[in-house]
């Protein structure tokens, strides 16, 4: 019984252990960030790096938002950011209903390839899209830019989707359809409510991806008007010289949203993620 | 259930839907770029300073209003340096690039190749007729087959920043030799604190830079005028590379963490005092002269040292560059011509604090060049500095042999793996050569 509880209590302490590291190495690129935005500039090139900034400053944060449009940067990520997430859980909602419920010729492999689809990498993309949005004379919008995402958003929120219907009882939206729900009506009423978890997930990942993609941002996007915080830190660096003071500091606020997004919704999150939708 | 059969001609007929399903959005790419309104597409990379900036913006739009355009006829799109090269090449793939931006030197031969650019060459012959003339080492990278393709915009000297209160405290003038630097640079270095030496030798292209400039003094170059001879793996270099060795590894007077520094290393470097010397165009300078005027007093910009075949300073020159799809040619040329008139241009080449260096001699008379003893040495810089592909032209061929850092790697395999330096030259060579030979078949 002693043995048992020393290894338990071992075992314990390499856990706790090891969640202290990764905490850390979560960390420390953040706090680093934060402090390096809070310095000067003479103190950033310093030959000692400071833990501690040694005479702290907010002069990076005011060249920031006086000198830069990096309010602007915020908005429009924001707005391709929250439009991504809104189409991405509309399209994926209906489309994983239809594969998770519907029978018709060719569900097994749009299933598949939703996943094949979400594997190809955008650097083999752009090029493509990026004739197609010329067409389409969506290029320098902020709908090219979410139309671009969803290339990418809605497989990964179709395809999670439609494993977490499959895993809501048939009976419970048959019983909808006796009382007289359509088929639309019970996806609304039945399904959905029962998924809240997992449509967490895919809002949260849809926010995220799409707040942080770069590529597609850096090559279809040409104006101030649509410039995302992702490209928009870019201007930081001019030719050779890292201007670190306000590039750290935009770098610390461009990760808030998302930060914020996960600790209100963080309990969904982690159920989504790992239950169905009527376990637990 | 059983699977339906395709026939030959379903198959043929879906081949076909497919083909031009793909091919239907470069077609009306290509179509609706013929077909633009009249305006005015530029890509602006940013400039050092952000009143060169915004000066180049007004231009821009004064000539557009000239030219009898309204302000919603000008796209004016600001593109990091980061993201130009993938951006430029999504807008060439889709037959939709800017209408005039800027390239950096080998990008002007590198398009023109391509068949990408406007023939500038009318453009470029007025300017030389100017005052003076431009000068002429500006026109080596913009030249192909003998036309101008690209309109030069600036020369940037890559002079060696030095701490002149760190000379006057060790009663020592700037050397003049190699030798010499050696010796003074042991006199005036504490490391690990201060290191004499920023060279940059990171597998990233200013070590290219610094690493040539250093052998072209010793008689070495790359390639020879032919721009088909690679000579990387001659006695000269030999002792250029040997040169650097012993800087490194018996003089201790780079610092060890040079071999993991990026293009921003050298910079960094002198900024915070940690190097007392650094090859650099003068982006450093103009840096210290918004962030550190102190260091920028006691920074001096000169040739680099002597080796025993002389003086050889490394310039690099950026160019306007048009873009042959745009249905508008003359207009692109128009805004060339106004930009570069020597009134505008003036105007944004000092305001970028002697980061840009004029192509027009002329403009080296105005008090801006002649008042701080810093640009003294630049007009002798400017008038025989050669580029880093000399003693070939700044090729294709050049341009892929510094963007895949096959230098860098040479001066690795010295300092990191302790090669030979004349075995290190021979894989170098070899390399060179394999690029070079792809080019030259096409």
């Amino acid at each position: 019984m002693r043995s048992i509880t020393g290894t338990r209590r071992l075992l314990k302490w390499v856990g706790n252990a090891l969640l202290v590291m990764m905490l850390v190495w979560t960390l420390v690129p953040f706090y680093w960030m934060v402090v390096t935005s809070l310095k000067k500039d003479k103190e950033i090139y310093g030959f000692e790096a400071t833990l501690v900034p040694r005479q702290p400053t907010l002069a990076n944060y005011t060249r920031l938002f006086a000198t830069t449009p990096f309010v602007k940067y915020v908005r429009n990520s924001t707005i391709i950011a929250l439009g991504t997430t809104v189409f991405s859980l509309v399209f994926g909602c209906l489309g994983a209903y239809a594969l998770a419920r519907l029978r018709f010729p060719g569900r097994g492999l749009i299933a598949r390839g939703l996943v094949v689809t979400y594997l190809v990498p955008p650097s083999l993309l752009f090029i493509p899209l990026f004739a197609v949005m010329s067409t389409l004379a969506l290029i320098d919008t902020h709908q090219g830019l979410i139309l671009a995402y969803l290339s990418f958003s809605v497989p990964f929120a179709t395809w999670l989707l439609m494993g977490y219907f499959r895993s809501v009882p048939v009976e419970l939206e048959e019983a909808a359809l006796v009382d007289g729900c359509t088929r639309f009506g019970s996806l609304v009423r039945v399904i959905l409510p029962m998924s809240l978890p997992a449509l967490a997930v895919v809002a949260f990942f849809a926010f995220t991806q799409s707040w942080n993609e770069f590529l597609y941002a850096n090559v279809f996007v040409n104006s101030v008007e649509v410039r995302t915080i992702t490209t928009g830190l870019t201007l930081f660096v001019v030719e050779d010289v890292f201007f670190w003071g306000p590039m750290m500091g935009a770098s610390f606020l461009s990760t808030l949203p998302p930060l914020i997004l996960y600790l209100i919704f963080q309990r969904w999150v982690v159920k989504g993620l790992t239950l169905g939708g009527v376990k637990g | 259930m059983r699977a339906a059969r395709m026939t030959r001609r379903q198959i043929l007929k879906s081949a076909g839907v497919a083909t031009v399903a793909v091919s239907a959005p470069w077609w009306h790419v290509g179509k609706s770029q013929a077909q633009r309104a009249k305006k005015i597409v530029f890509w602006h990379v940013p400039n050092f300073t952000p009143l060169a900036d915004e000066l180049q913006k007004q231009q821009v739009y004064e000539f557009a209003k000239q030219a009898g355009l309204k302000e919603s006829d000008v796209e004016y799109a600001t593109v990091a340096n980061e993201q130009f090269d993938a951006k430029l090449a999504a807008a060439l793939e889709a037959g939709n690039p800017p209408d005039v931006t800027r390239l950096y030197e080998s990008n002007v031969q590198f398009y023109a190749a391509g068949g990408h650019l406007l023939d500038v060459n009318d453009l470029v012959e007025k300017m030389r007729r100017e005052p003076k003339g431009i000068f002429e080492s500006a026109m080596t990278s913009v030249v192909f087959k003998g036309r101008a393709m690209g309109v030069p915009l600036a020369v940037n000297p890559w002079p060696v920043h030095a701490r002149m209160d760190l000379l006057e405290q060790a009663r020592v003038e700037y050397p003049k030799t190699w030798d010499e630097f050696v010796e003074t640079s042991k006199k005036i270095q504490s490391p690990p604190r201060l290191f004499a030496f920023g060279m940059c030798l990171g597998l990233v292209a200013d070590t290219t830079d610094n690493v040539m400039n250093l052998l072209w003094c010793y008689g070495g170059k790359m390639v020879e005028a032919d721009n088909k001879t690679v000579v990387m793996n001659s006695a000269e270099n030999v002792a250029g590379v040997k040169m650097i060795e012993a800087m490194f590894k018996t003089h201790k007077i780079i610092p060890p963490g040079a071999i993991s520094w990026d293009n921003s290393g050298n910079n960094k470097a002198y900024q915070s005092k940690q190097a007392a010397f650094v090859m650099n165009p003068s982006s450093i300078y103009a840096y210290l002269d918004g962030n550190d005027k102190d260091l920028q007093k006691v920074t001096g910009l000169y040739p680099v040292p002597a080796g025993p075949k002389g003086t050889v300073n490394q310039i690099d020159t950026w160019a306007y560059g048009a873009f042959k799809k745009n249905p508008y040619p003359e207009l692109a040329k128009g805004l060339l011509e106004y930009l570069m008139h020597p009134a505008n241009y003036d105007k944004i080449i000092q305001s970028t604090g002697g980061r840009w260096v004029p192509v027009y001699k002329r403009l080296f008379d105005s008090p801006f060049w002649k008042e701080k003893p810093a640009f003294a040495h630049f007009i002798r810089m400017a008038e025989t500095g050669v580029p880093v592909s000399y003693g070939g032209s700044p090729t294709p061929a050049a341009g892929e042999v510094l963007n895949t850092n096959v230098i860098p790697k040479m001066i690795q395999r010295v300092l990191v793996d302790n090669w030979d330096a004349g075995k290190a030259l021979d894989e170098c060579h070899k390399k060179i050569v394999e690029i070079y030979t792809r080019y030259a078949k096409g």
